[in-house]
């Protein structure tokens, strides 16, 4: 008896081996060849259909031949009279897809199972057809999904309603027609069948606004079985309360009752949906939030890890937008840090980082420190991300936080969470002017032990422009040089050319940094010896006494005048001929530009900072160095302001446009963007017949059409008008795009000789008074506005009328002025019948102007405004309250 | 959505995996993520503890089961919540089907059984079934009981 009991123990491994070990495709393939035999061994055939099974699970394909194969080989069992052997068929025809010429093979076998006695027959095959049926045969079966949607077996119900599911998608003009049957079966007594014709009816009318709003009312009056159905009726609820919230006058919110009995459900799924719909809405005030967060409360300290993430997790996001409503749940949260999912406790820290006050901030930052040792990276960066948010809230924190970033940084970490403390420190420096020169030590302490090249290069170019206005701009030198010895070559040719900006911009530096740089010379790569020689030669080695000319510091440390990838495009594009790359053909438009603007609002730059922000040059740059380098428009003197693109068609059209203004003293430039997105034609002699008749002050002076547009590769023709000098002249201009279509042969790529003159109307264009304000930040607003005086101070007070909430009329005043918001001022906290908000700018003929407004709403939603300005001029103060009284 | 469902033994190898809607290119991305995602956080855990993580806008609910770890990963109305509910359905199935937490051995034998009553849990990315009695007999194509 022992032996075998001993045998057992030594083949412990042997025994975890897989039943599938050594499977092998092809070998796999020929058993399934028993699928053929006349008398069919269901239990040989299961283990075969079970080996192909785990194949397709594990990732591993079949070629079409195959899959053809198999399929065939797998019809041949729908003789076999075994229900098991039944139940895997259906399985594996599911799995191998068959092609649609193949499928004809089964749908006789499959439908005759679908109008089977047998109700698991039925429920199968309607899954198995809908599965890989198309719509000529769905069109056929379809009187059956029907029947069985209202099948009073449920499992036959729910075999179509979900079916249904994902038909919809691909033939929905079919699905559609069964709307009577599913709202049959929303009335199931089966919890399920009843979640499942609820997902389905909403997906047929979820474009009938009244549709959904009627299905959202009957329901939330009845009762619905299964919780997983309660929670999409809350989602559908939601939605309708989000639509239909421009509606309501009395200021009740319809179907909150609904919500907030939710809150009271048995099962937690449903009162968390509940909970989250609330915080959701749009609006919400303090007394609608207070029961939502009392239950997150109580779940954060749920026993269940699911409940505490779906808790902290939307108070996360309340507390963007709410802190005040979370503080509550403060000291919950605290204890959440030490969670055993760190998923959890991320969030609790980033919630807290969100809702703490600055007298909080020490504390919480040493919980921190000892929670970031067992996280993984991906965490990490979430809390970083959120430690850079609370140093820009709170910036006389801003020692500890760069202290606790510069520690984190000195710490074992990937490639992106070192990036993300950069760039945190980065943007700390740039914001914070206090916190500039010991930010950039610590940077030039972790480029002393750097992996990363990316990350060393990076730093080596912040340093480059911010060193040199520091204090002692010396001290940097040692660090940088470090490099040139001691790293590899891209990074020791970042270092010269940081090296050299030192010199140009320094110049007591001048003479020591040419001795660094003549070393240089005798580097042992390339590039560096290069740089290191350009510098030298330009910067004026041989006379060092001699000012370092602005064209020089143009030239080697100016941007180019194209976008990066568009160059890269057309050097790609180039082909060696005896025509050598001319840099004037590169595209100046800049594809991704609305994009990228609308990724970064609020990274303006603002007034308190010593240096404008660096790396990729700022829109305005580009826009500059494009308009200065066309004859026509380069008389206007400096650009003041270009406006955000403004888009003049509609998207997908066969030519896109979207227009740019750019604003100069005594002149107004359109610059249209244009893009012809069809690949069939190439327009020529593009330009845009402008009227300005409802512009009475402007009179055009110039244009510049485009020569040829192709197809996908933008281009840009220009209009110019006249003002009278520094006045902000208002005015609605309607446009034409005027241009010759030649078809183009598109195997050859060339266009037919003639072309067709045509035209294409764009929408209009207005100039408002919001374009002569750049849009500028302060750090500090109340020590700009005590020093700005009260000499030109002028205060006056409007009545708004009737308005939806203060966040709207405030918002739209914003809008109107075109000014910069400060101090996180545009926020209106929730109910509150009062709010102030400060305004920053700089008024065309580059004047300071601040602003404060008060608002107040009565109980008829009526607002009435106090607007105080200061500004540098009297005028500017007047023309501020000008454009409020006319807008 | 339910993006995926996927079985890993205690060393990482798959065992079973199930996409919805995920491009082919993503699934070694996926499938290495969740793996990665429970050898650091799955050591010492119960059975059937859950353990919730979100990456982008995708939710993942995570558990181990004997020698098996389950992975569900979703989106949209796929929260942590709903799949928590998913997982649950899945684990007592899992159960069910081998009589305890399995070893990799059991669930291996049982594996065509497993395979039935993950395709009557999940459609194509969507619930279907949830209770696991109505499931047992489901894969034996037996009517439920309560009906």
């Amino acid at each position: 008896m022992a032996q075998p009991f001993m045998k057992k123990d030594d083949d412990d491994e042997e025994a975890d081996y897989s039943p599938f070990l050594g499977i092998e495709k092809g070998a796999v393939l020929q058993e399934a060849r028993v699928f053929n035999d006349p008398q069919l061994d269901p239990r040989r055939c299961s283990q075969v259909i079970t080996k192909l099974l785990y194949l397709l699970n594990q990732g591993e394909t079949f070629t079409k031949t195959e899959a053809t194969e198999v399929f065939f080989a797998v019809t041949k069992l729908f003789q076999s009279r075994d229900i098991g052997l039944r139940r895997m068929v259906y399985l594996m025809i599911k799995e191998i897809s068959p092609s649609a010429d193949e499928v004809i093979i089964v749908t006789s076998s499959l439908m005759k199972d679908m109008n089977s006695k047998t109700d698991m027959y039925r429920a199968n095959a309607i899954r198995v057809l809908c599965r890989i049926t198309d719509g000529t045969l769905l069109t056929q079966i379809e009187r059956y999904l029907k029947q069985a949607i209202v099948d009073k077996n449920p499992v036959v119900a729910s075999a179509a309603l979900v079916s249904g599911i994902h038909l919809l998608q691909t033939n929905p003009e079919i699905v559609k027609r069964w709307s009577n049957e599913v709202q049959e079966a929303v009335q199931s007594r089966a919890a399920l069948v009843q979640f499942h014709a609820l997902a389905v009816l909403h997906q047929i009318r979820q474009n009938d606004r009244l549709a959904v709003s009627k299905l959202v009312t009957s329901l939330t009056r009845g009762s619905v079985r299964s919780p997983l159905a309660q929670c999409l009726l809350i989602r559908y609820t939601s939605q309708v309360i989000h639509e239909s919230a421009g509606n309501s006058q009395t200021g009740e919110r319809p179907f909150f009752d609904y919500l907030e009995s939710c809150l009271r459900h048995k099962a937690e799924m449903v009162i968390l949906e509940a909970a989250r719909a609330i915080t959701e809405l749009n609006g919400v005030t303090s007394r609608e939030l207070t029961p939502a967060i009392t239950v997150l409360q109580l779940f954060l300290s749920s026993s269940k890890p699911v409940l505490r993430f779906a808790a902290v997790r939307t108070l996360n996001k309340v507390a963007m937008t709410h802190p005040m409503a979370v503080t509550n749940c403060n000291i919950d949260m605290e204890s959440l840090i030490s969670d055993q999912n760190r998923s959890i406790a991320t969030l609790a820290i980033t919630t807290l980082l969100k809702t703490g006050n600055e007298s909080s901030v020490d504390r919480l930052m040493k919980q921190i420190t000892n929670f970031m040792s067992d996280i993984a990276d991906e965490f990490k960066i979430v809390v970083v991300e959120a430690i850079r948010s609370l140093c820009l809230k709170f910036p006389l924190k801003y020692r500890s936080l760069m202290n606790f970033l510069s520690n984190i940084l000195r710490e074992e970490g990937g490639f992106e969470y070192k990036k993300a403390i950069i760039d945190s420190i980065v943007i700390l420096i740039r914001d914070i002017p206090e916190a500039k020169e010991s930010g950039l030590l610590h940077l030039c302490e972790f480029i002393e032990d750097c992996e990363f090249t990316y990350l060393s290069t990076q730093i080596l170019h912040f340093l480059g422009i911010e060193g040199p206005k520091t204090s002692d701009p010396s001290k940097y030198i040692r660090y940088i040089y470090n490099r040139v010895h001691l790293e590899n070559a891209t990074v020791r040719a970042s270092a010269v050319s940081t090296l050299a900006k030192f010199g140009a911009m320094v110049e007591s530096l001048k003479p020591r940094i040419f001795v660094l740089l003549r070393r240089c010379l005798f580097d042992s790569d390339d590039e560096v010896r290069d740089r290191a020689t350009l510098y030298l030669n330009t910067l004026g080695c041989d006379d060092s006494e001699v000012e370092t000319s602005a064209s020089t510091n143009e030239f080697l440390f100016g941007s180019l005048e194209v976008p990066l990838a568009n160059l890269e495009t057309s050097l790609k594009n180039y082909e060696p001929s005896d025509e050598s790359f001319d840099i004037n053909s590169v595209p100046k438009e800049i594809k991704s530009q609305p994009l990228a603007e609308k990724k970064a609002p609020g990274k303006k730059p603002t007034a308190g900072l010593a240096a404008p922000p660096s790396g990729p040059a700022t829109t305005v740059d580009a826009y500059e160095r494009l308009l200065s380098s066309i004859a026509e428009f380069s008389s206007f003197g400096k650009l003041f302001k270009s406006s955000a693109p403004v888009e003049l068609t509609e998207a997908g059209t066969e030519y896109a446009v979207n227009v740019v203004k750019h604003i100069f003293d005594s002149h107004v430039l359109f610059q249209y963007n244009c893009t012809n997105t069809i690949p069939e034609v190439l327009l020529e002699n593009v330009a845009v017949i402008v009227d300005s008749s409802d512009a009475e002050e402007f009179s055009e002076v110039a244009s510049k059409p485009l020569r040829s547009l192709p197809y996908d590769s933008p281009g840009q023709t220009f209009v110019a008008f006249e003002k009278p000098d520094g006045v902000p002249a208002v005015g609605k201009f309607s446009n034409m795009l005027k241009f010759i279509v030649k078809e183009v042969d598109l195997p050859t790529g060339e266009a037919e000789e003639d072309g067709v003159e045509d035209e294409y109307q764009l929408e209009d264009l207005e100039v408002v008074a919001a374009d002569y304000m750049l849009k500028v930040g302060v750090s500090n607003f109340r020590n700009a506005w005590e020093s700005m005086g009260a000499d030109f101070e002028r205060v006056d007070e409007y009545g708004l009328g009737s308005r939806e909430s203060l966040t709207e009329a405030m918002n739209a005043v914003i809008d109107l002025l075109g000014m910069q918001p400060c101090e996180g001022t545009e926020v209106v906290p929730s109910n509150s019948r009062s709010h102030s908000c400060l305004l920053s700018g700089v008024y065309i003929g580059n004047v300071k102007v601040l602003v404060r407004l008060s608002f107040g709403i009565d109980g008829q939603r009526d607002v009435a405004m106090k607007l105080a300005v200061r500004s540098e001029d009297e005028s500017v103060s007047d023309a501020i309250h000008e454009i409020v009284a006319s807008g | 959505m339910l993006l995926a469902v996927l079985f890993a033994n205690s060393e990482g190898n798959i065992l079973v995996e199930r996409f919805n809607g995920v491009p082919a290119e993503e699934r070694l991305h996926w499938r290495s993520f969740l793996v990665k995602l429970g050898a650091e956080n799955l050591k010492g855990a119960k059975n059937e503890e859950l353990l919730v993580a979100c990456h982008k806008s995708v939710y993942i609910v995570y558990t181990v089961l004997g020698d098996v770890s389950i992975y569900v990963v979703g989106k949209d109305e796929y929260d942590e919540l709903a799949l928590s509910e998913v997982i649950f359905v899945i684990t007592s199935a899992v159960k069910d089907v081998c009589g305890k937490p399995p070893t990799e051995r059991v669930f291996l034998d049982k594996y065509g059984k497993i395979c039935l009553c993950l395709d009557e849990i999940v459609w194509k990315g969507y619930l279907e079934n949830t209770d696991k009695e109505r499931i047992k007999r489901l894969i034996r194509l037996k009517p439920p009981v309560d009906f």
